[in-house]
């Protein structure tokens, strides 16, 4: 009896350890993913604390976000600020109700002030302002510059050229290109969105982004053989299995030991970059664009996360201005250069580059001057819908393992693709 | 008031007119459910009213987020059965995975169950070790063996490294090896339950059986056939059932290790419809397939009452 | 063979063969069992040796054993894994989960096997069922559903799941301990005036213990090890049990093998002593749990 008894005390005793909060503060709640660069995140974020006692900002790190908070979201809870993959996720949380448009916030707190309008429009559904962009990224092509040295190679400029350093690479016994997706597979999608600007042209994406070509398009279809072609070299990764099965820190330790020579990926590898091949004795990296066809440097713009205000929060004015805050010139410029985050789309201070690595300096200035002259491309994850993107990262490894053709893939992206233009589940595209 | 207060509590047995009735009733009906009350209701709530409201979501195009949901009737359903590429390989899958697990455990734990009922000295050890396995997380099991089959520094490239060549590659990321890869990986952490389970049924048999077929001049295959299958066949059979169930459910290797990939080659319904709950906005296409497993289960649930009730002893 | 006339029933078949053959089946026998035993323990010596290399020895050595022992991997991953709390969180997970599974569900299984009242057959046939529905199918509904309750995100939203999806096992475990037991010491307790949760208690219970130690240990296990119900339903570190944190661990220092083998060492620290403890229990809990279903 005394055992069952104790049990019973325990029992209610646990149930009893509900959270307890004091509630004269508002605070705002915000998850961002738990990696190293969470931390130095944190470090700048908490300094928000200081300027008003009465709104605080509560960083909680999270594996596995995106899921979590989605979920979350769903139930009618998750954090005060929402905040997403990419502008193609927002659209199904403003349908539902699951997030508040902030065109008002917007007018109240200035944001138009220092956001740039077609960022600004990108956060548009059905014409209200429901999300702001954060972390602005492009792909770039890393590559080892002690390796290319000792072979006496040059980084190229179109694609004719990469390939016919790759095959020299392959042939020297390195492996080309540090990839693999066992850490995040939609990192396929990379490549398919890269390969089809750099390659169909940043133009006929557009086109068949606002449905005036379809994806089976000639220039697509050219696009996607070329990086089936190079897959299957094994220039990726070293063979297609190879390239499945490595993960991120086997690929950073491949391009920065000097086994790989290239790598094409995003901006945000950058701190990736200057860790591991600081680690590394005697190796060293810089990074040109991403060949293209015809030799012009193309840069796709991508959206690393979006940033939204929960419906279910119960004070969205202090979300509202912790944005504020948050998206102000003065905190990017200083989470830029504290952590090497890319920068939200908002006009920087001036001298926000100077503390950085030029390296890293010029890809921002590289950027935005890309578009400005329209040289800028799309990233799937920015500009696709939903449906399409999944479909876009997930059936292209059948592509690879030979089991369907480039045209199957293409076929099967136009129809779903067509299906949510038609239902306007698509997010908006900058008018060229 | 007096009167009518004092005879109230006592007004639905009163009709009956019989006081022992109402002690049965008591008795035999209230308490007994007054004592399941309390875990039921837990249960009704966490498991049976979401999964109710889950099946109507299954007929509708509800995204997983929000409220709006349209009815569709068995519009999810017409278009996982007659349109779903991906579903039909997942069900493909599933099936492999379950012939795999209905054979390679079974088979390793029949033979390790019968050579260690064999041993005294000893015993207790092997059995021990052999169920260690067991006790492990999925989350560290899949990261033991994910670098023990990695071709740069697992198994393979040590083997490679003493010049013992072909074992050095990606186990899990070759279409035609990660689903069976995966079953090794689930099946190392697996079959040390069911060998425990069959050893402890052979160890329950009479040894006087065993004498009786000595006596009868029976070797030790119709010892085998005759005696300790037999005696082990209701847990052999009932694991049957419930690997096969488990094989609809099979979701946390798959996910630690592929997430369904490469090219969907390790996907399965579970982790589909984790995908489509989750990943794409399709809620109410995620919890159709959730009804599908549901039926599958239940399928297989059916054969077993029904063997059970034509008299096999099962 | 002199000893034959004292071998008793029980023992085994071995005993009787001519004692050359009972040697040669012997060496066979233990052959097979040293190789799956190897096959068994070989992947966690890997780990352990792993967890306390350096990661720049695991990058040349990744199999063997270590050149030199190094003891910073578990320190440092014990910090930086926070498992100071998450340690303590999974322990009251798996404390409080049993303990309630324990009551509710004895008395459930009471209910059921020794009164049988009207309707008992269509709740197991219930449980049955509710046994093998998917998670999945369910999630985003229950997810809802406690975030109207306010159950989202506290350990006790999280204990009444692991609750509910133990009971159909707990109820199947405990049912058919208490099915067997003999009507007759209840009945007599009943007559000496005994009530109903009197007999429950002092008459049932301590009969019917190891079933509640085989309950105790299968809950217990599954809840140490359980994983994707805390990545959804716990968002708050400091309430997250280790295996979530583990993930998030794992994520993190993916490339720190040294360190990652040291947090899965401590992780399985806890359910290896108990399982060498108790293992007797543990293992023929498990097999009659598994048997009784």
């Amino acid at each position: 009896m005394k055992g069952i008894k104790l049990l019973f005390v325990i029992t209610i005793l646990a149930l009893a350890l509900s959270p307890v909060g004091a509630q004269d503060v508002t605070t705002v709640s915000m998850w961002l993913a738990e990696n190293e660069t969470m931390e130095c995140w944190a470090d700048v974020l908490y300094t928000f604390n200081d300027i008003d006692p009465s709104i605080q900002v509560d960083i909680v790190p999270q594996a596995d976000t995106w899921n979590t908070t989605r979920t979350a979201v769903a139930g009618g809870g998750g954090p005060d600020i929402v905040r997403t993959p990419g502008p193609s996720f927002v659209y199904e949380m403003a349908q539902q109700e699951l997030i508040l448009p902030m065109d008002t916030f917007a007018d109240q707190m200035g944001w138009r002030d220092f956001f740039f309008g077609w960022a600004l429009d990108l956060g548009l559904v059905d014409g209200q302002l429901y999300s702001l962009s954060d972390e602005l990224e492009t792909l770039i092509m890393y590559y080892n510059t002690t390796v290319f040295e000792e072979n006496g190679w040059t980084p190229p400029d179109t694609m004719d050229e990469l390939n016919a350093l790759s095959e020299e690479v392959a042939a020297a016994g390195y492996t080309v290109f540090s990839h693999g997706n066992a850490s995040w597979r939609p990192s396929n999608e990379w490549f398919v969105g890269e390969y089809m600007t750099q390659i169909a042209g940043p133009h006929n994406v557009y086109k068949a982004l606002t449905g005036q070509i379809p994806w089976t398009d000639e220039s697509m279809a050219e696009a996607m053989e070329v990086l089936d072609m190079q897959m299957k070299a094994g220039w990726y990764g070293g063979g297609v299995d190879f390239y499945f099965t490595n993960e991120g820190p086997t690929r950073r330790t491949m391009l920065a030991g000097g086994e790989a020579a290239m790598n094409i990926e995003g901006s945000w590898a950058i701190r990736d970059m200057q860790e591991y091949f600081g680690d590394s004795e005697g190796h060293d990296w810089d990074w040109v664009p991403v060949p293209s066809k015809d030799g012009t440097d193309y840069f796709t713009i991508g959206m690393g996360n979006t940033s939204s205000i929960n419906a279910s929060s119960p004070h969205p004015e202090a979300a509202a201005s912790f944005l504020t805050w948050y998206f102000s010139p003065a905190t990017q410029g200083q989470l830029l250069t504290s952590c090497l985050k890319g920068p939200a789309p908002v006009q920087l201070a001036e001298d926000a580059m100077t503390e950085l690595d030029p390296r890293i300096a010029s890809v921002y200035a590289e950027l935005s001057d890309a578009s400005a002259n329209d040289r800028y491309g799309y990233t799937t994850w920015t500009f696709w819908p939903p449906k399409s993107d999944v479909y876009i990262y997930e059936e292209v490894e059948r592509v690879w393992t030979g089991e369907i053709s480039v045209m199957d893939y293409l076929e099967g992206l136009d129809e779903i693709f067509a299906e949510e233009l038609a239902d306007g589940d698509i997010p908006p595209i900058p008018t060229r | 008031m007096a009167v009518l207060s004092q005879k109230k509590p006592t007004t639905i047995f009163e009709k009956f007119g019989d006081e022992t009735w109402r002690y049965r009733f008591i008795r035999n009906v209230l308490v007994p459910w007054l004592f399941i009350l309390p875990l039921l209701s837990i249960h009704v709530f966490v498991v049976a009213i979401p999964a109710v409201q889950g099946i109507y979501m299954s007929l509708t195009d509800w995204s997983g987020v929000g409220k709006n949901a349209e009815f569709i009737g068995l519009e999810n359903y017409r278009e996982l059965f007659f349109e779903d590429e991906v579903f039909g390989k997942a069900m493909v899958n599933t099936f492999q995975w379950m012939a795999f697990f209905l054979t390679v455990p079974f088979i390793l734990a029949l033979f390790c169950a019968t050579v260690l009922a064999q041993i005294k000295r000893g015993g207790m050890v092997y059995r021990s070790i052999l169920f260690i396995p067991y006790v492990l997380a999925s989350v560290v099991t899949t990261a033991i063996w994910r670098n023990l089959l990695s071709p740069k520094q697992g198994i393979g490239a040590e083997l490679a490294k003493i010049g013992i060549e072909g074992f050095d590659i990606a186990y899990l990321g070759r279409p035609e090896t990660a689903l069976m890869s995966i079953a090794f990986i689930d099946n190392w952490h697996f079959w040390g339950f069911l060998m425990i389970l069959f050893l402890a049924a052979m160890q329950a048999i009479p040894p006087v059986l065993y004498d009786a077929a000595k006596i009868d001049g029976a070797n030790r295959w119709d010892e085998f056939r005759h005696v300790t299958f037999p005696g082990i066949r209701p847990i052999v059979l009932f694991m049957f059932m419930m690997v096969a169930i488990w094989s609809f459910l099979a979701f946390d290797y798959i996910w630690l290790l592929t997430q369904g990939g490469p090219s969907g080659s390790s996907e399965m319904i579970a982790t589909q419809l984790y995908k489509n709950a989750f990943l794409r906005f399709e809620g109410g296409y995620g919890a159709a397939q959730g009804v599908v497993i549901s039926i599958f289960a239940g399928f297989i649930i059916l054969i077993f009452v029904t063997l059970r009730r034509r008299g096999w002893d099962i | 063979m002199s000893a034959i006339g004292k071998v008793s029933l029980r023992d085994n078949i071995l005993q009787r063969g001519p004692s050359r053959e009972r040697s040669r089946l012997l060496v066979f026998n233990h052959t097979v069992l040293l190789l799956l035993t190897a096959f068994a323990v070989a992947p966690l010596l890997v780990l352990v040796f792993n967890s306390v290399k350096t990661n720049f020895e695991i990058g040349h050595n990744p199999l063997g054993p270590p050149a030199e022992i190094v003891t910073d991997n578990f320190i440092n991953a014990w910090e930086q894994g926070n498992f100071a709390t998450t340690m303590r969180n999974s322990a009251i997970y798996v404390v409080v989960t049993i303990a309630a599974e324990l009551v509710l569900g004895g008395l459930a299984a009471y209910g059921l096997a020794r009164k049988k009242p009207p309707g008992s057959d269509a709740l197991m046939l219930y449980f049955l069922v509710a046994s093998t529905i998917p998670i999945w199918m369910y999630i985003v509904p229950l997810y809802t559903q406690f975030r109207i309750w306010k159950l989202v995100g506290t350990m006790h939203g999280l204990i009444l799941i692991y609750i509910a999806i133990n009971a159909p096992l707990t109820i199947f475990l405990l049912r058919s301990y208490m099915v067997d037991l003999p009507g007759e010491l209840e009945d007599a307790a009943r007559v000496d005036g005994a009530n109903e949760f009197q007999v429950l208690t002092r008459i049932v219970l301590p009969l019917t213990k190891p079933g509640f130690l085989t309950v105790g240990l299968v809950v217990g296990l599954g809840v140490w090890n359980e994983f994707l119900l805390a990545l959804i339903f716990i968002y708050d570190p400091n309430r997250a049990p280790v295996t979530t944190s583990f993930f998030k661990f794992v994520d993190r220092f993916s490339r720190d093998w040294a360190l990652t083998s040291a947090g899965a060492i401590i992780i399985i620290f806890p359910v290896m002593v108990l399982f060498l403890a108790l293992q007797r229990q543990f293992i023929e809990g498990l097999a009659e749990g598994g048997i009784k279903t």
